[in-house]
């Protein structure tokens, strides 16, 4: 055979090398694959690396965007700790993020689990449901406004038909933060909902099969089969959600403007108020990149947890 | 018949599109050579004053006039953004609260050299306190094109309705009577004594006619605390949260005296005579009268706007933006304005063009001349957004009856110090830049 007349060196580097056309091919391909990314590649770096690495420089400045910037060092950070408006917006942010996002999650789960068990016009369902989710923040934070007005709003007239005198909703301390509360988990359960039921839908059906045969009730089967089945969906949302959550902004500013008070203040209401409102863009840049930094060390955390309490089929 | 497009194409296409979209979308600034203009615009009505100002432009300096019209509410941040990239009209509208935090931070250039040098412009045409408005520093940084104290709108036919004796055109009421009319025409909830807006802009026309301030003379301290000003503050409060002489406050942000005062139920209005235009839409008779006088007297807020600079206009720009500014603020191009109905225009000898309906609207030039009770320019800060903001979180608690007016004020006085502290950091940049 031809092979065995090829010298042993040149047999042994031959699984090594590749033949020209194979290489060009290959590099046309990573080629084309790079065509394909490029154009989101230069938005990501224009529009979200770029902005990031500018707000880290920013941060160290004092710039009121009209004179030239100086140096500020690690001031603005150090602004940060007896600012009480700050914390304040962190609170509200963190209370806003940490009770929007399970009743939220709840909400979708329920609705997809509904949706999935064999409903009649399920797309007519789905959409519906996910109407809220498409219709824009602005659009429905004044449809909100509307029906929490305290005297003739709907909120309060169905309240008053069993008996309960609503408060007046967005102008009281203790009602306002649920208030929006309700109305973003009311305009953002439908994504939830049609990534749960995108991943109930793949559930195989022998899993609930051998269930039953093993004599499990609906609880037990929703408990080990549905759910570490689901987690990775679950997983995905509630990272999702928690970083949405975190960048409240247009629901607060329409519907309350973050009062009373600054009850409703939220993180990125207090950066957008520094940094265009009041000019302090190195200030504002410093809140950004601590904001940054929470959302980072909440999703890493989230990653870490996700080797436990997520369940990847393969 | 059917055409092929290659997979290769359809690429090259798209990425050609794609340039030419990016290059659609990047703005380089006004045309070079054109009088470029920003305003503020929130309705066809307002667009049609300002189209007719863009005419008389081309008409009087023979050049392209390009007026930039953005709604009130984003006109502040567009005005940011092009401030900052270069890209800014020859001349904006700034409305005067904003005049000192412009100026301030070297966004406008000073226009003192500019009027020396033109022996045809004549300053001495403007209304005092537009004048006082549109000057930061001892310095000269806007030229007025209108200017209006508050005043309070009745409606007519409501009063006449009761029997009541329509208010004076030129004696202003005093706060005693003002308070027992409006809990006499008050009838909850078919009808209310009075509106206004549970914010700083409006109380402080009562804070003013008390003697009060928000800050002291020389802008060092809060005022709020003061006699005078708590006992404007607990007059107000008190007729929403004691008399209830008002409508009940169903959101803080969407809050409209205006709209109150059109539903034909309230009684009186605190407004400028800014929104003359809007209320005569109104299906029932109205007229406007002075404010009511406190212990100072009728002394509301006077306020203005204007149009400035931007500071990086230089050369032969600079030069076209002062004929610009000069035209846009001319007898000619403020009478169309006048006209509209839009507001008071700030020249004395634009007067005549603001006219009746409703009768006594007269009183806005007689106030402003001195002539009939008085007025009070709207005293600001250069970081007057952060006073706002301060302001707007703690006050309108007290109009709900959430806390009192002593824990509001007692609550808000060292923060508004530290931002007085921070105005006159601002004041002495601005003087080191001045040199």
């Amino acid at each position: 055979m031809a092979v065995d007349t090829l010298p042993a060196t040149t047999a042994a580097a031959a699984p090594h090398q590749r033949p020209a056309g194979a290489r060009k091919s290959r590099n046309r391909e990573a080629l084309t694959a790079w065509l394909f990314i490029l154009p989101s590649l230069i938005g990501f770096l224009i529009f979200t690396a770029g902005p990031v690495l500018a707000a880290g420089v920013i941060s160290l400045l004092n710039w009121n965007l009209f004179s030239s910037p100086t140096w500020a060092g690690l001031k603005n950070f150090a602004r940060l700790g007896p600012d009480p408006t700050f914390w304040s917006a962190l609170g509200n942010t963190a209370y806003f993020t940490f009770v929007s996002v399970p009743v939220t999650i709840l909400v979708s789960l329920a609705l997809a689990l509904l949706l999935n068990e064999g409903v009649r016009r399920i797309a007519v369902f789905r959409s519906l449901l996910l109407l809220p989710y498409a219709t824009i923040t602005v659009a429905v934070a004044f449809v909100w406004i509307w029906l929490y007005i305290p005297h003739d709003g709907l909120v309060n007239a169905v309240l008053g038909l069993v008996g309960i005198d609503g408060p007046a909703w967005l102008i009281s301390d203790g009602w306002a933060m649920p208030a929006l509360i309700a109305m973003s988990v009311w305009k953002s359960f439908g994504f939830g909902m049609v990534v749960f039921l995108a991943g109930l839908q793949a559930i195989p059906q022998q899993l609930y099969e051998a269930a039953k045969v093993d004599g499990s009730n609906a609880v037990q089967t929703f408990r080990n089969v549905t759910l570490p089945m689901l987690s990775p969906a679950l997983f995905f949302v509630v990272v999702t959600s928690i970083i949405g959550s975190f960048q409240v902004f247009d629901q607060a500013l329409i519907m309350t403007n973050g009062g009373p008070g600054s009850r409703t203040t939220t993180l990125v209401m207090y950066i957008y108020r520094t940094g265009f409102e009041n000019y302090d863009q190195g200030y504002a840049a410093a809140q950004s990149l601590v904001l940054f930094g929470f959302i980072v060390v909440i999703t890493a955390a989230q990653f870490l947890l996700q080797r436990r309490l997520v369940h990847y089929d393969n | 018949m059917q055409t092929q497009l290659s997979r290769r194409s359809l690429l090259k296409l798209t990425g050609l599109a794609g340039l030419g979209a990016a290059a659609a979308g990047c703005s380089s600034g006004p045309p070079s050579g054109a009088a470029s203009w920003a305003m503020w615009s929130s309705s066809p009505a307002e667009r049609k004053v300002w189209e007719d100002f863009s005419a008389y432009v081309e008409r009087e300096l023979k050049i392209k006039s390009v007026p930039n019209l953005t709604p009130s509410s984003g006109y502040p941040t567009k005005l940011d953004l092009q401030l900052v990239s270069g890209t800014a009209s020859l001349v904006t509208a700034l409305n005067g609260t904003l005049i000192p935090t412009y100026a301030a931070r070297g966004a406008h250039r000073p226009l003192d050299d500019l009027i020396t040098q033109d022996p045809d412009f004549d300053l001495g045409d403007f209304y005092q306190p537009i004048r006082t408005i549109s000057t930061f520093n001892e310095q000269t940084y806007g030229i007025g094109f209108d200017v209006a104290p508050t005043v309070l709108y009745y409606n007519k036919t409501l009063l006449q309705k009761q029997g009541i004796a329509l208010p004076s055109r030129t004696e202003p009421m005093t706060w005693a009577a003002f308070r027992d009319l409006a809990k006499e025409l008050t009838r909850p909830p078919d009808q209310y004594g009075f509106s206004c807006a549970p914010a700083i802009d409006d109380l402080v026309s009562w804070i003013y006619c008390a003697g009060g301030n928000v800050m002291n003379a020389d802008a060092t301290r809060s005022a709020l605390n003061a006699p005078e000003a708590m006992e404007a503050i607990q007059f107000v409060v008190d007729l929403f949260v004691k008399d209830k002489v008002t409508p009940p406050i169903a959101n803080l942000v969407t809050e409209s005296s205006l709209s109150n005062f059109l539903e034909g139920n309230v009684a009186f209005m605190q407004n400028g005579p800014w929104q003359v235009v809007n209320v005569r839409k109104a299906k029932f008779d109205w007229d406007i009268v002075p404010f009511p006088a406190g212990a100072a007297g009728s002394t509301p807020r006077v306020s203005g706007s204007s149009f400035a600079i931007p500071a990086k206009v230089r050369g032969d720009d600079l030069e076209l933006a002062w004929k610009l500014l000069k035209t846009l603020t001319s007898k000619g191009a403020l009478d169309i304005y006048a006209r509209a109905g839009r507001n008071n225009p700030a020249r004395l000898s634009a007067g005549s063009a603001f006219k009746p309906p409703p009768d006594n609207l007269g009183i806005v030039q007689d106030i402003l001349a001195g002539k009939v009770a008085g007025g009070h320019p709207f005293d600001v800060t250069t970081n007057w957004n952060q006073v706002k903001q301060l302001l707007g979180q703690d006050l309108p608690r007290t109009f709900l009856g959430q806390v009192t007016v002593k824990e509001a004020i007692d609550g808000l006085t060292p923060r508004l110090d530290v931002l007085m502290e921070q105005h006159q950091d601002n004041i002495r940049q601005a003087s080191a830049r001045k040199g």
